[in-house]
């Protein structure tokens, strides 16, 4: 009995000096992220059975657990990856909203002051330093154009930076995974009835880390070790194997950075798209779904100012008396064949009419017999017949060298560059071509009341050769008809008259207007010293207000603005869903830390509590003594 | 529920740093005067904003443009104001040299007045802007457009007119064409001019007019007279049919300044023709107003007696149909800086409502983001002081 006595009081002793223990370890790790409070469990040891009935025996330590609820973890980790997806897209997106609305900066200001230097040369065609105005300010909109293009670029290459260490770090925490794997299955196998707690809470707090950086499905296996699955279903670790991802230049355009997955000795090529969750896919989604659609949208605007421009310029005369040329430098657009391609053919692509153009990028395929463009944006495929050249949404493909095999594509990007190629092509004043090349005259000997228009030059260059020809209109007998006599027209006769219609021969057009008399005469000639003509200044200038792009329905400013009006709307969108998903975020933790995280108040309760159990141990252990001792001295 | 120690930390940290972050926009908003800081404060009014100032920078533009076309309309007023009163002067000189007691060393005296009344028509006609560009050569502004050449002044610019985008939807022309102003100007009436030659008789033609409009033909004609015993009589003829063997009218008595009219034209001859005396009639062509004032120079340093007044008398009809050609484009300068006006007053309208928008569209409410400072700013105090009260709790305190 007395036996009993001292084991089931040092059992106790035992049982509040390990809970002691664990309430200083709970402190100790209070702040350890990812660390889940433990807790002695401990059950009364079998009673002895005796004729004055089941005597208690002391207290049993069954194992030490930790507090956790696997389904709040689940939920947590959940919340995690979405929000540090929109966290991370939300502040690249921000980057693009900073440059692209503000009043200085974006291309707004540049646009408007180049089209304000137009109308100045439209206002003193011959004024040298109106004329400097107009190219300085064409320099500032090629410029902006550039500067902001840059910025896009940088931004990308810094994503592409980010998407390298992002990889790198899911890299990392799939081998530290798969290590905590082998060490959890080693001590399951040596303990097989005491979880290691501390070892779970590391590995679930790198799984979680590794949820930040891209969503991850977790399948925890019977030994004790977990499986983890990403995308749509590759492995990343099973038992303490861990695979691993690549981040490379992808095949269809090395300026963009692919992930594909590393299987062993294979590596497999990821659909990008399939990546979703945390920082990767954050800024997967970034760079394909925002950032590009912007340059393009940008490059858009440029191609919309570049060609417009050009085409009325070479409508133009410039001071020299010579027509026009371009007016800004274009580049053409990006065709980039993918390194996996069977064959060297090469595939050349020209913007031919920036109304029909969109932001998106194009992938074109050769199955053996035909070509098919898709259209990146919306998938939309449009078969192209087993000959090129083929015209599509504003650009033509052309084959420009070899013979394409089976399975090559090649992707296009019809103005992702537009932005970064336009430079100002003329740079002597003189060869700004305000006026047109060709007016009209009334002979100074009519005596019908007839007035003639100074005339326009017909869209789109190039010019009619016979244009600046000497052309003379004669009214006939009665004046209800005329007579056409120059090179280039035909020289037709009795050409029916009303008054206003446009009479075009030789690429011009003028209209008389008036009351012509018989024999009277008007001459449509070259624009010999016409140095205060603006026709062509006015015309540029009116380009301003023109529905140049998407079809005809919107203008330069109202394109670039519907672009801000896009990054704002998808930056605005990230904010508030972004701001809601961590206040979510912050409650699933409170509620898993409501249960798993350590309360400092409760653990110096629990101190206390088992320091007195401790003290009331030892004083039953003192009791039992004196027990003894009283026992012993009667005896003696 | 149970509260773990470290979350109260982190909520409590968060929460400030969201209550901070939404101070500095405010604080931002208030500096910055803007309410929209980038376009995701609030995209649509970004974009909107953005063409409410494509509209601004293009109506600020056309007012500008519109001070341009002023002062070359002003330019033009100008100097066709000064043509204007010198060919008053004109005028005058030739209705003093109507007088038939002047001595021809007196009319020698106004044709050279004249003469230099011409070149100074000459100078107005060939005049610059201020950057030295002729007003009246049409596209070819570095083109002197009036030049005396052996065979009369001239034209050497052309009919172009520049315009001028004075609105979003007007283009003016900022000035007038030189030979519209000075040079297509139609002699006689309008319809048909009466000239003579040679004549030795009183006969003096009117300017004449038309009766009847349908029945204009458009030819030439003569009008011939004969005095045989005392008796005048004239016959008329067309000369463009080139049939004189038919003449319209034969033989009809002349009676001093009763009509003569025949195909839909009528005018009158006073004084007394002499035998053989005769008169063409010819449609009205274009005659420059220096042609007109030469040949009155002309007439005047060479011609006597009827001949003389019959080319002053053209000379003065042809003189007022080149003022009235004068007033007419003055009038239409006029009426452009007229409507320049009335766009300018639109301008400043919708200038103001684009700043309106604008300022609406984008500029703080400073009463409504210092309130809402304020508030924030007690809201954060308020949490960080309660946060030093809560953190400060803690069992261990009392151990």
């Amino acid at each position: 009995m007395g036996s009993n006595l001292f084991s089931s009081v040092v059992s106790g002793m035992n049982a509040a000096q390990l809970g002691m223990q664990t309430a200083q370890h709970n402190i100790v790790n209070a702040g350890t992220p990812g660390f889940s409070r433990q807790q002695v469990v401990t059950s009364a040891r079998l009673a002895y059975p005796s004729g004055s009935g089941f005597v208690g025996q002391g207290v049993d330590i069954s194992g030490v657990k930790r507090i956790y609820d696997q389904y709040l973890n689940a939920q947590v980790m959940q919340e995690q990856s979405q929000a540090s997806y929109l966290s991370t897209y939300y502040n690249a997106m921000k980057q693009i909203d900073n440059l692209v609305a503000d009043p200085a900066a974006g291309a707004s200001p540049a646009l408007q002051e180049f089209f304000s230097a137009m109308n100045g040369v439209a206002n003193n065609p011959d004024s040298a330093p109106a004329r400097q105005t107009l190219l300085s300010a064409a320099q500032f909109v090629v410029n902006r154009f550039q500067s902001i293009d840059q910025r896009m670029t940088d931004i990308a290459t810094s994503v592409n930076g980010q998407i390298s260490s992002s990889v790198d770090a899911i890299n990392t925490f799939a081998r530290q995974i798969a290590a905590l794997n082998n060490n959890i299955s080693v001590a399951a196998a040596s303990y097989p009835n005491q979880p290691p707690n501390d070892l779970l809470d590391q590995r679930d707090q790198l799984i979680n880390e590794l949820n930040k950086e891209i969503r991850v499905n977790v399948i925890p296996q019977a030994n004790g070790a977990v499986s983890v699955f990403i995308g749509t279903g590759q492995a990343l670790v099973i038992d303490n194997q861990a695979m691993s991802l690549r981040a490379a230049p992808s095949s269809s355009d090395p300026t963009k950075i692919d992930i594909s997955y590393i299987n062993g000795i294979s590596t497999i090529p990821l659909q990008q798209s399939n990546l979703q969750g945390g920082k990767l896919g954050g800024y997967l989604a970034f760079r394909d779904q925002s950032l590009e659609p912007a340059r393009n949208a940008l490059g858009r605007v440029a191609a919309g100012l570049a060609d417009s421009v050009n085409q009325q310029h070479q409508l133009g005369q410039d001071l020299n008396g010579m027509l026009g040329g371009v007016f800004f430098n274009t580049g053409t657009p990006l065709v980039i064949r993918n390194a996996n391609n069977g064959s060297a053919a090469a595939i050349s692509a020209s913007i031919t009419d920036v109304s029909e153009l969109t932001t998106s990028d194009y992938k074109l395929s050769y199955d053996g017999a035909n070509y098919s463009i898709m259209r990146m944006s919306d998938n939309a495929v449009t078969s192209l017949g087993a000959a090129l050249p083929d015209t599509v949404d504003g650009f033509t493909v052309s084959l420009a060298s070899g013979a394409p095999v089976a399975g090559d594509t090649f992707l296009i990007r019809p103005v992702a560059n537009a932005a970064r190629n336009i430079s100002l092509a003329i740079n002597d004043t003189t060869k700004i071509a305000a006026a047109a090349p060709m007016r009209a005259m009334i002979d100074p000997g009519n005596t019908g009341t007839a007035k003639i228009s100074s005339g326009t030059v017909k869209e789109p260059p190039p010019t009619d050769v016979n244009l600046q020809q000497p052309v003379i209109i004669t009214f006939d007998n009665p004046p209800t008809t005329f007579s056409v006599s120059g090179v280039g027209t035909g020289n037709p006769t009795n050409v029916p008259y009303t008054p206003g219609d446009d009479i075009s021969y030789n690429g011009w057009k003028v209209q008389i207007t008036g009351t012509p008399a018989t024999g009277d005469t008007f001459s449509v000639v070259s624009n010999t010293k016409g140095s205060g003509d603006n026709r062509n200044a006015l015309l540029m200038a009116g380009l301003q207000t023109r529905n140049l792009l998407v079809n005809g329905t919107a203008n330069l400013q109202g394109t670039y603005g519907q672009m801000v009006g896009e990054v704002g709307t998808k930056t605005h969108e990230l904010s508030v869903v972004s701001l809601a998903q961590d206040n979510m975020l912050a409650q699933t933790v409170a509620s898993q830390q409501a249960v798993s995280g350590v309360n400092l108040d409760e653990e110096a309760a629990n101190l206390l509590q088992f320091q007195r159990a401790y003290q009331a141990a030892a004083k039953a252990m003192q009791i039992a003594n004196t027990m003894f001792d009283t026992l012993l001295s009667s005896i003696r | 529920m149970r509260v773990s120690s470290s979350a109260l930390f982190e909520s409590n940290i968060a929460e400030m740093t969201q209550q901070q972050a939404r101070m500095l926009k405010t604080q931002q908003q208030v500096s910055t005067g803007r309410k929209m800081l980038t376009a995701s404060d609030d995209p649509i009014s970004a974009s909107r904003a953005l063409d409410v100032r494509q509209l601004d920078s293009m109506n600020t533009q056309y007012g500008a443009n519109r001070g341009v076309a002023r002062d070359s309309l002003l330019f033009a007023e100008t100097a066709l104001d000064g043509v204007t009163s010198l060919l008053m002067d004109i005028r005058t000189g030739l209705i003093e040299a109507g007088n038939v007691n002047l001595s021809s060393s007196q009319l020698k005296a106004i044709a050279d007045d004249l003469g230099g009344k011409l070149q100074q028509l000459t100078g107005l006609a060939n005049s610059t802007d201020a950057s030295g560009n002729y007003l009246f050569s049409g596209f070819q502004t570095k083109v002197q457009p009036f030049v005396d050449t052996p065979v009369g002044m001239g034209y050497f610019g052309d009919d172009g007119q520049r315009l001028v985008q004075v609105s979003a939807s007007r283009q003016m022309p900022s000035g007038n064409s030189g030979a519209d102003v000075f040079m297509r100007i139609k002699n006689g009436n309008g319809t048909f001019d009466i000239q003579s030659a040679g004549n030795v008789g009183t006969g003096s033609a009117s300017i004449g007019s038309v009766t009847n409009p349908a029945m204009l033909t458009g030819d030439n004609y003569s009008v011939v007279f004969s005095v045989v015993a005392g008796v005048t009589t004239y016959t008329v003829t067309n000369t463009s049919t080139g049939n004189p063997t038919i003449p319209l009218l034969i033989g009809t008595n002349y009676v001093s300044g009763q009509a003569i009219s025949f195909d839909g034209i009528q005018f009158d001859i006073h004084g007394a023709p002499a035998n053989g005396d005769s008169f063409t009639i010819s449609p009205s062509s274009n005659e420059s107003v220096f042609k007109t004032i030469s040949d009155v120079i002309n007439a005047l340093n060479t011609q006597v007696g009827t001949n003389l007044a019959n080319g002053l008398s053209r000379g003065i009809h042809n003189l007022d149909n080149a003022m009235s050609n004068v007033l007419s484009s003055r009038a239409s300068l006029g009426l452009r800086l007229n409507e320049i006006d009335g766009l300018q007053t639109m301008g400043e309208d919708f200038d103001l409502q684009f700043k309106q928008t604008l300022s609406d569209l984008q500029d703080t409410d400073y009463a409504k983001s210092i309130s809402e400072l304020t508030q924030q700013k007690m809201v954060l105090e308020a949490a960080q002081l309660s946060f030093t009260k809560v953190s400060g709790l803690s069992l261990f305190n009392y151990l």
